[in-house]
């Protein structure tokens, strides 16, 4: 469960309004698409949910914790893929995961079969022993996907994880996504693939300028719209 | 040619920063004074350092004249200044020209290999004149002064400094070449690193120690012996271009001039062999070997298991990825640990030398010895020894640079749900069994070498592990409040990284401090222990604080930084 409120940042001192008092709810049990163009401020919003940058106004739950006052405990709960990871080049990829699974203290029995199922399932078994240095892009995003679900995080943050990834990693982790929200656990993630978000979500979001222009269903867009793509009513509420 | 011009200015001004700095100065007006403080610091240091060189250079000129060979100076000013060029350039142009992150961004660009060649030539050459010009405008300006030069001895003076890196930097550019056609160094870039520190750490020890030794004897004598022993005549004639510079500037007329136009047609005709020889081979060998090594190492189901099954508690987990991470990347091992361990070794070396140089001033070394280990000399030589101890710890650029170093992956350290105070424990530990490793060293070399007893050693060896304490808290303490977490590459995160400054700087006023307080009560003839129970009490009371600023910072900066 995710519950933002009043949620405003601004960079530059305040000469870059990136998001603009932002109201959001995301139930348990939802998977929910974030759009918006380049720029809208998807990325300053994800980064305030997991705690990398602090918000100027606002509040944050993450599962019932607030992300300000009961950091750690959100932390914990939170499986975050970034945009554009910057990972330890010098370790392997087994020791990265390991290291992750010790961090957020994922028990000996648990971290060996969930690394053994991702590993298996990425095709990244081959290379976990080597450094991360030798990762292709896709790879690497692969193994940060890994690591950030290693401890089975009930509220999963994602900031475009498809892109880099081949169609049948895409694939895989879509399915991934799905089942993870069958078990009452929440994913929220932004993309800039729409037809990703109109199947895959429960419901949509979409942000321009800072501020949440339309949210809902699929159905409710489109009623609220009266066209019928979600193309189209991506491009008609983001025109100037 | 345009192009040529375009990819220079570009260089230079990364090369230099200059952007950077305009925009500090410009959007950051907060950073002004400390930028110029740096900067006087810098300026300071260094003029210290050239003027000691230019007393040097003249008693090299007085001795030379004594002897009607005034010119000497001149040629030990071009022959060493050539020499470190040819030296540290070879390295330094492997860097620029091999291993620059900009490769792979100016080979798609419609250049030929020469331009790109000649541009990162003409940065390595510029940044070189930050070499030649302290080592030859001081024996120039005594040469021309002393001897009365006219009009035309400042002009030639003028364009022969600014021709002299050429030659060096042409040869070392034509080997580097020539080498990594044949061999493929790129792969091996982690043990190049290695190899070029440890050969500026020998050549600035090799220095020291010619310096200490031209010191501890009668300077004027020894330099009279050095210049009648022909020695800088062979090192000269075997690289004659500085001998052409000599015979430019100090013969008159005709033939001065002459000198002058062999060595500038000498340079350019190197420098088109090396344009020429880098357009046939340089994309060639860049182009080659730009992968990183790779095991493939399938894994078995037993070895997966194993590798799996090892849980540790958050704090271990974060030491063992600091430690893996500093042992892995070559340049933090070479200036976090080996400075540490090579400390103590250069402290007794300096010992030895000094020792056995035998002047009539100096003991012998085993004057030394004797007079060290006599019951009144006691606590001075047990308090020089602690002193030598805290020192290298103090030097550790494992504390300062450590949340430096973490760099654009400080994402990770910020999301995970460790709390900072947690992690900065991790990395205090880290950078303190590094302090431990020296502070064992050390011991270790003052039970071999002075004969310590076993009271002595344990008091050194107690004293110097708490008093570490505070002083690796207070250099990681520095890098807490004022990480540089955005580099390129590793260099920047620890060599060119002011923290590490900052926090030696702190560590030696703060040893100098403790320093005078613990003279002062052994001059008032307090008795030894109190002055171990003393000096015991002050490092404790040094720790709480240091440890307490230190967490408070982290909590601050890691709650503060934003990524
Ligand atoms: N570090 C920063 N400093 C200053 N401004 C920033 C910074 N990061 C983002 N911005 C600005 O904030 C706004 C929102 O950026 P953000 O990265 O959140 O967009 P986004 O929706 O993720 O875009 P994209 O689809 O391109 O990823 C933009 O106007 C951007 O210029
Ligand atoms: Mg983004």
């Amino acid at each position: 469960m995710i519950e933002i409120k009043n949620l405003s940042k601004a960079y530059n001192k305040g000469q870059v309004k990136a998001v603009d008092n932002l109201n959001l709810h995301v139930q348990s049990g939802e998977i929910f698409g974030f759009l918006g163009p380049n720029g809208a401020g998807k990325t300053t919003t994800i980064k305030m949910m997991v705690g990398l940058l602090n918000p100027d106004e606002g509040s944050i739950s993450i599962n019932g914790y607030d992300t300000k006052t009961q950091s750690i405990q959100a932390k914990s709960t939170i499986g975050y893929v970034p945009d554009n990871p910057d990972i330890y080049d010098r370790l392997t990829g087994i020791e990265y995961l390991n290291f992750m699974a010790d961090v957020y203290r994922v028990s000996p029995e648990d971290r060996q079969k969930r690394i053994n199922d991702f590993l298996e399932m990425f095709e990244l078994s081959d290379a976990a022993s080597d450094l991360i240095k030798s990762y292709s892009h896709g790879m690497k995003q692969k193994l940060v996907v890994t690591g950030a679900l290693i401890h089975n995080p009930a509220v999963w943050i994602l900031d475009e994880p498809m892109v880099g990834l081949d169609p049948k990693s895409a694939h895989l982790l879509k399915e991934y996504m799905r089942k993870h929200c069958e078990q009452g656990n929440t994913v929220f993630f932004s993309t800039h693939i729409l037809e990703v978000a109109e199947k895959l979500c429960d419901r949509i979001g979409i942000i321009n300028k800072g501020k949440l222009i339309a949210i809902g269903t699929m159905a409710e867009l489109r009623q609220g719209s009266g066209t019928s793509s979600l193309e189209n009513i991506f491009l008609e509420l983001t025109e100037e | 040619m345009n192009l040529f011009f375009t990819l220079f200015r570009t260089n230079l001004n990364l090369n230099f920063g200059i952007s950077a700095l305009k925009y500090r100065f410009r959007k950051e007006s907060k950073k002004i004074p400390e930028t110029l403080l740096i900067v006087i610091g810098i300026l300071f240091g260094f003029g210290s350092l050239i003027g000691l060189y230019s007393f040097l250079m003249y008693q090299v000129f007085s001795a030379g004249l004594n002897l009607g060979q005034p010119e000497i100076v001149l040629t030990i000013a071009f022959v060493s200044a050539q020499f470190i060029i040819l030296i540290f350039g070879i390295f330094y142009i492997l860097g620029v020209f091999y291993f620059g992150r900009d490769l792979s961004m100016l080979i798609p660009l419609p250049l030929s290999p020469y331009q790109v060649l000649g541009s990162k030539f003409a940065i390595v050459m510029i940044n070189e004149y930050l070499t030649a010009l302290p080592l030859l405008v001081p024996p120039i300006i005594i040469y021309g002064m002393g001897t009365g030069q006219g009009f035309f001895y400042w002009v030639k003076a003028l364009i022969l400094v600014l021709a002299t890196p050429a030659i060096p930097l042409t040869i070392a550019s034509i080997f580097v070449i020539v080498l990594m056609r044949f061999a493929n160094l790129r792969k091996r870039k982690d043990l190049l690193t290695i190899v070029g520190g440890f050969v500026g750490l020998l050549l600035s020890l090799g220095l020291n120690f010619w310096i200490q030794k031209l010191q501890s004897g009668n300077m004027v004598n020894s330099i009279q012996r050095l210049i009648e022993s022909d020695l800088i005549k062979m090192i000269g004639q075997s690289f004659p271009p500085s001998i052409w510079a000599t015979l430019a500037l100090g013969g008159q007329g005709f033939s001065g001039f002459a000198y002058l136009l062999l060595f500038l047609f000498v340079s350019l005709l190197l420098l088109a062999a090396m344009l020429r020889l880098g357009n046939q081979f340089f994309y060639k060998s860049v182009l080659s070997g730009q992968e990183s090594t790779r095991k493939r190492k399938v894994l078995s189901s037993k070895n997966e298991h194993r590798r799996f099954n090892s849980s540790t508690s958050p704090m271990m987990a974060i030491i063992i990825r600091e430690w893996r991470l500093l042992l892995r990347t070559p340049i933090y091992v070479l200036n976090g640990l080996s400075g540490v361990i090579i400390g103590p070794f250069i402290l007794v070396l300096l010992f030895f030398t000094q020792g056995s140089a035998g002047g009539s001033g100096s003991y012998t070394t085993e004057q030394l010895l004797t007079l060290i280990n006599r019951p009144e000399f006691m606590i001075t030589g047990t308090l020089s020894a602690l002193c030598i101890v805290l020192f290298t710890a103090g030097m550790n650029l494992v504390a300062s640079t450590s949340l430096s170093r973490e760099g654009q992956t400080f994402w990770i350290s910020k999301m995970i749900p460790v709390k900072p105070k947690v992690q900065i424990v991790a990395k205090l530990l880290q950078a303190y069994s590094v302090a431990f490793l020296s502070v064992l060293v050390t011991v270790i070399m003052l039970a071999l070498f002075f004969k310590f007893s076993l009271l002595r050693i344990a008091i050194v060896f107690s004293l110097g592990l708490l008093g570490s304490l505070p002083l690796t808290a207070l250099n990681l303490l520095i890098d807490v409040l004022r990480p540089k977490l955005i580099w390129t590459n590793p260099h920047e995160a620890i060599k060119q990284n002011l923290n590490g400054l900052l926090g030696m700087l702190i560590s030696i006023i703060l040893l100098l401090l403790i320093g005078a307080g613990v003279i002062f009560i052994v001059m008032i003839k307090t008795p030894d222990s109190l002055v171990y129970g003393l000096l015991a009490l002050v490092l404790l009371l040094l720790t709480v604080p240091s440890l307490l600023g230190l967490f408070n910072a982290a909590e601050r900066t890691y709650r503060r930084t934003e990524v």
